[in-house]
C-alpha cells in the first residue's frame, strides 16, 4: 500500500500535474496565437474591448445571469467556487506544498474547507441530477457531462474521509490512494475535455467577438479555392 | 417551373441536382477555414462546450416546440461535429478508434433545415456562461450550405438581381421607376404638409450618400418621406446614387463572400457620387452590414450613419424642429436584433419616441434582450415558411405586443416590420400597426409652414374610411394610400422580396 501511496502521490502527481499544466498552457499558447493571428487579418481592427471585458468579468461572478434557471445556476456557481478553493487552500494541501517545495500560502480554517467539500459533493450530484431532469440538458447531455461531476466528486468524498477518520467506514490507506489517485486522474483529464475552461474561460468572450472580424477578401479567396471566380449568382 | 420542395422553403432546381454534397461541403469548408477567421472559434467551441442548456430558456423558438433540434447549443453541435471529425487533429484518430460519424447527403439535409429555422438573432450569446456565439454558427454553417448550393430561393433570387442584373437592387427597381416614386412622393409632402422636398439623386461631394433598403420604395412610403424631412428640414447635404440605391445585404444571411461584393458595389457607389459618408435607412441587417465596411474595405472606407443616429444627432443639437403635438396613440418599440443586440443603436430611438408619443410603452424584455421578431436571419423573405415563422418562431414577440396593449408598434428595420405586420395579422391582432420611426416622426417634424399636420389632409386623401383622423392614423392610413401608389410605380421586383 505504501508503495502505491508513494507512487501515486510522487511520480504519478507530478506528471499528472505537469501534462495538465503544459497542455493547458499549450491550448492557451495556441489561442492565443490564433487570436493574434485573426486580428492581424482583420479588415475591421476596431475590437470593443470594454463589451468583451464587462461581459467577460460579468461571468466570473455570475450572480446577475442567475434568472429563471437560478438553482441550476447556484448550483454550478457553488460547485465551481469548492472545486476552486479547496484543492488550492486546504490546510493538509497547503502544507504538502510548503514540505515539498518549501512555498506557502494563507490557507482555509479546517472548517470553511469541509463545508466546501460537503457542498461540492452536494453540488456534483445536483448538477448530475438537474441534467438528468431538465428537458434541455437532458438532450444536450453527452456521457462525459454525467459522468465528469461523478468523477469530480471523487476526491473530495475520498479527501473528506481522509480529514475526518471518524466518519470513515473504510480503512485511512486505502482511502487515501483513493483520493490521490482520483485527483491524478482528474488532472491528466483536464486538458482533454471540457475542463479545459479553466484556462481558455477568460479568452472566450474575445474569441467570440474576434470571429466577427473577417478578413477583408476572405470571399473571394474562398471563391478563387473552390474555382467560382467570375462565376454567376 | 415548380422547384421540387426538399426542405421547408424552397431552393433552385440546380441545387438539388448537385452530386457527390458531401465531399464539395468538406472542400467548402476547408476553403472557408483556410481563408476565413472561423478556426478559432471553433477550436474554442469543440473545446469547451458544456452543453449546460442555459441557451435553450433565452431562445424563442425552443420555447414555443420544446424540440431538443431547436436547442441553439445542439444546431451548432451539428457543424461543430463535423469540425471535429475532419477539421481537428483528433478528429480521424477518434473515428479510427471509436468508429461513429461520417458526413452524409442526409446530415447536410439535416444542417439544412435546422440552420434555417435559427434567425440568427443571437439572443442566446448573452446567456452562455462561455461566451458561443450559436448565431456565429449559424452563420458560418449557412455560408458553408451555400457553397453547396443549399439557399432559400428567395434570397438567391434576389441577390442575383442585385450583383448580376441590371437593376442593381433586390427588388429589380428600374431607375425611372423609382425616380417617379420619388417624384410622387415628394407631391404627397407637398399635398400634405404643404412643403417642397426633392429627392437628390447623384449630388456630387454631398455628405451623406441615402441607402435604405430598396423595398422601402415598394412598401414603406411614411418611412422614406419621413427620412426625406428630416434630411430637408435640418438643411442636410446627402444624395440617392442613381447606380446603386440598395442597402439590403442578404449576404449577412448567407454567405460572406456575397457579403464582401455588395458592400464593395455600396461603397463604390459612394465614391462615385464623392459622397462622404453611408447613411443607412431604417433596417437592420442593412446597418449591420454597413457596420462591415471597414471589415471589407479598411479603415479609409466611407463612415456609416444611421438614420436614427442622425434624426437623434439633430434633435439634440436642435435643428431639427418639433411640433408641440404628440403623437396621441399608444406606442411600442420593438429593438431589431441587427442593431440591438449588442446594444449599438438602443437608446435614440426611444428617447425620440418619448420626445414624440404622449403615450410610449415599453416591451419586456428590450434593448439588448429583446425578443427577435420572428423573421430574421433572412427567414422574413421566406414566403412559404410564414406559418412557422408566425407560429412558433413568433409567438413570443406576439406575446410581448399584446402584453403591452399598444396601437402601434415601431420597428426601425423593414424586415421587422414585414414579420410584425404578418404576426399581428396571423395572432389575432389586425387593429395593430406597425410602422417605421420616421413615419412617426414625420407628423410632428415642425416645417415652419401653414401646413397641416398630416393628420387630417392625409385622411382626406384616404380611401380607408375606418381609419381615424389622427396623426397616427393617418400614418397608417397615408402608408395603405401611399404603398398602393408607389408599388404601381415600381412595379417589377423578382418575387416581391423584402429587405
Amino acid at each position: 500500500m505504501n508503495t502505491w501511496l508513494h507512487l501515486a502521490r510522487g511520480p504519478l502527481f507530478w506528471t499528472a500535474l505537469a501534462f495538465m499544466v503544459l497542455g493547458l498552457v499549450r491550448q492557451l499558447g495556441l489561442t492565443l496565437w490564433e487570436t493574434a493571428r485573426v486580428y492581424r487579418r482583420a479588415g475591421d481592427k476596431d475590437l470593443p474591448m470594454g463589451r468583451v471585458v464587462r461581459e467577460t468579468g460579468s461571468w466570473l461572478v455570475p450572480v446577475r445571469h442567475f434568472g429563471k434557471r437560478w438553482p441550476y445556476s447556484l448550483t454550478t456557481f457553488v460547485f465551481h467556487v469548492g472545486v476552486i478553493l479547496v484543492p488550492l487552500l486546504l490546510a493538509g494541501h497547503v502544507e504538502l506544498w510548503r514540505a515539498g517545495l518549501g512555498i506557502s500560502w494563507p490557507a482555509l480554517p479546517n472548517v470553511v474547507s469541509t463545508t466546501l467539500t460537503l457542498l461540492v459533493i452536494a453540488a456534483a450530484l445536483a448538477l448530475v441530477l438537474e441534467r438528468a431532469i431538465a428537458r434541455a440538458s437532458r438532450a444536450l447531455g453527452r456521457f462525459s457531462d454525467y459522468s465528469l461531476p461523478l468523477f469530480i466528486a471523487v476526491p473530495f468524498v475520498s479527501g473528506l474521509l481522509v480529514m475526518h477518520p471518524t466518519w470513515n467506514p473504510f480503512a485511512t490507506d486505502p482511502t487515501l490512494l483513493v483520493h490521490v489517485l482520483s485527483a491524478d486522474v482528474l488532472l491528466f483529464l483536464v486538458p482533454l475535455t471540457k475542463l479545459s475552461h479553466m484556462i481558455l474561460f477568460p479568452l472566450t468572450q474575445l474569441v467570440s467577438e474576434m470571429a466577427w472580424h473577417f478578413p477583408p477578401d476572405a470571399g473571394s479567396r474562398v471563391a478563387a479555392t473552390l474555382g467560382k471566380e467570375g462565376e454567376p449568382i | 417551373m415548380a422547384t421540387p420542395k426538399r426542405y421547408a422553403y424552397h431552393v433552385e432546381a440546380a441545387a438539388l441536382e448537385l452530386s457527390d454534397r458531401p465531399r464539395r461541403f468538406l472542400e467548402a469548408f476547408a476553403a472557408i477555414l483556410r481563408h476565413g477567421s472561423y478556426n478559432l472559434a471553433l477550436d474554442t467551441y469543440a473545446r469547451m462546450s458544456a452543453k449546460c442548456g442555459r441557451c435553450a430558456a433565452s431562445c424563442q423558438l425552443y420555447e414555443a416546440t420544446g424540440d431538443p433540434q431547436d436547442i441553439p447549443c445542439h444546431r451548432s453541435e451539428l457543424l461543430l461535429r463535423v469540425y471535429r471529425r475532419y477539421f481537428m487533429q483528433s478528429g480521424p484518430l477518434k473515428a479510427r478508434i471509436f468508429g461513429g460519424f461520417t458526413l452524409t447527403d442526409e446530415y447536410i439535409d439535416e444542417m439544412a433545415d435546422a440552420y434555417y429555422r435559427c434567425t440568427a438573432c443571437r439572443r442566446c450569446k448573452a446567456t452562455c456562461p462561455l461566451g458561443m456565439d450559436h448565431g456565429l454558427v449559424t452563420h458560418l454553417a449557412r455560408w458553408v450550405l451555400a457553397e453547396v448550393g443549399v439557399i432559400p430561393r428567395a434570397l438567391v433570387v434576389s441577390v442575383r438581381e442585385q450583383l448580376d442584373g441590371k437593376t442593381h437592387n433586390t427588388s429589380a427597381i428600374p431607375l425611372p421607376a423609382l425616380k417617379d416614386t420619388c417624384e410622387f412622393l415628394s407631391e404627397e409632402l407637398h399635398d400634405i404638409y404643404s412643403v417642397d422636398i426633392e429627392y437628390p439623386f447623384d449630388i456630387e461631394g454631398a455628405e451623406y450618400v441615402f441607402f435604405p433598403a430598396v423595398s422601402d420604395y415598394l412598401m414603406e412610403a411614411d418611412t422614406l418621406m419621413g427620412n426625406a424631412a428630416v434630411m430637408h428640414a435640418t438643411g442636410a447635404s446627402w444624395t440617392i446614387g442613381s447606380h446603386n440605391y440598395d442597402g439590403i445585404n442578404y449576404g449577412l444571411f448567407y454567405s460572406d463572400r456575397v457579403m464582401e461584393r455588395i458592400v464593395h458595389q455600396l461603397v463604390d457607389e459612394v465614391g462615385r457620387v464623392k459622397g462622404r459618408k453611408v447613411l443607412v435607412g431604417e433596417c437592420g441587417h442593412a446597418t449591420r452590414s454597413a457596420w462591415h465596411i471597414p471589415t471589407f474595405i479598411g479603415p479609409d472606407g466611407p463612415p456609416v450613419v444611421h438614420c436614427i443616429q442622425y434624426a437623434h444627432q439633430m434633435l439634440e443639437l436642435g435643428k431639427l424642429k418639433l411640433k408641440p403635438e404628440k403623437i396621441p396613440e399608444s406606442v411600442t418599440y420593438h429593438d431589431p436584433c441587427n442593431i440591438a443586440r449588442v446594444g449599438r443603436i438602443t437608446e435614440e430611438p426611444r428617447e425620440i419616441l418619448k420626445a414624440i408619443c404622449s403615450d410610449y410603452r415599453e416591451m419586456t424584455p428590450n434593448r439588448t434582450k429583446n425578443y427577435c421578431c420572428g423573421g430574421g436571419g433572412g427567414t422574413v423573405s421566406i414566403d412559404e415558411i410564414r406559418g412557422f415563422r408566425t407560429g412558433p418562431l413568433g409567438m413570443r414577440k406576439a406575446d410581448q405586443i399584446r402584453d403591452t396593449g399598444a396601437e402601434i408598434v415601431v420597428s426601425p428595420c423593414a424586415n421587422c416590420k414585414k414579420q410584425l405586420r404578418e404576426l399581428c395579422q396571423d395572432n389575432g391582432m389586425e387593429e395593430v400597426q406597425v410602422m417605421g420611426l420616421h413615419d412617426l416622426l414625420l407628423k410632428v417634424i415642425d416645417f415652419g409652414t401653414d401646413g397641416g399636420n398630416g393628420a387630417g389632409e392625409a385622411h382626406e386623401g384616404d380611401e380607408d374610411e375606418e381609419s381615424e383622423p389622427t396623426a397616427a392614423g393617418a400614418a397608417s392610413s397615408g402608408d395603405v394610400g401611399v404603398t398602393a401608389s408607389a408599388r404601381s410605380g415600381a412595379a417589377g421586383g423578382p418575387d416581391g422580396e423584402e429587405g
